[in-house]
């Protein structure tokens, strides 16, 4: 089963697992620019987007930020 | 008691960027008697910021650091403050807070707010970051709501009402999330040992 736990909800993928971090969101339709990624916990750089794998059973955050201060 | 005043008299915090949410978060900590501020923001005061900002009529024009230095003197002359008058970058975000125990992001564009929250946890050990997306609009006060994502990321707001969907800022809906961050901040300070 390919299964990512995505902002502590588990979400099932029917093919393929997108391959990256990268893939991932532009699959979501979330702008790289204004969003914020940890895989495990681990804080994931803009520039490491399009080379951190994904794998099943990864907890991923993406915060994404909206204007206004 | 006293433990709790100690505790915030030794703390070090950094407020980046001092519009709606950085004025109010300045305002509250001070009146909390934190023992130092770290503020920042390049801009100076306009009529429109009077709205939601806490600055006066006699003020506009002025660098807003200074302003907030002269302010918050008259709340409380205990804290000491540090004021940057210079754009917050990747780069020298690092030097300026160097000394900061947590920091108050508090700017507006969202592209900012991913630069400061991404600096701070990738080159910043040990400091704790909270962070506000979706405070625009008016109503749906029980909306907003403060999320610890990791250790030392804490994320405020509706997480959708921006801005870029033409809705306006606010004095009340902007306050409650700059009284998140400032209450999220005094419960780090306390009940976490930082350093």
């Amino acid at each position: 089963m390919n299964v990512l736990k995505i902002n502590g909800t588990e979400k099932t993928f029917d093919s393929e697992l997108p391959d990256t971090l990268a893939a991932l969101l532009e699959q979501l339709s979330v702008n790289a620019e204004t969003v914020v990624a940890e895989v495990d916990g681990r804080i994931i750089e803009r520039s490491g987007f399009d080379k951190t794998e994904l794998h099943s059973g990864q907890a991923i955050e993406l915060v994404r930020f909206v204007p206004g201060g | 008691m006293n433990e709790f005043y100690d505790k915030l008299k030794k703390a070090t915090v950094g407020i980046a960027g001092l519009g709606g949410l950085g004025s109010t978060v300045a305002v509250a900590l001070a009146r909390t008697a934190i023992g130092n501020l770290i503020i920042a923001d390049f801009d100076t005061i306009e009529e429109s910021n009077l709205n939601r900002q806490h600055y006066f009529l006699n003020q506009i024009g002025e660098y807003k650091t200074d302003a907030m230095i002269e302010n918050l003197k008259q709340i409380n002359p205990q804290v000491k403050v540090k004021g940057y008058k210079q754009k917050l970058t990747a780069g020298n975000i690092p030097e300026i807070f160097a000394e900061v125990d947590v920091i108050a992001e508090c700017f507006d564009k969202a592209e900012q707010k991913k630069m400061l929250v991404e600096t701070v946890l990738t080159k910043m050990e040990r400091v704790v970051v909270v962070t506000v997306s979706g405070l625009a609009g008016y109503g749906r006060s029980n909306e907003i709501v403060t999320s610890r994502i990791s250790n030392r990321l804490i994320v405020i707001g509706d997480g959708k009402s921006g801005t870029d969907l033409n809705l306006p800022l606010t004095a009340g809906r902007v306050w409650l999330a700059a009284s998140h961050q400032a209450n999220a901040v005094v419960e780090i300070l306390v009940d976490e040992i930082i350093k």
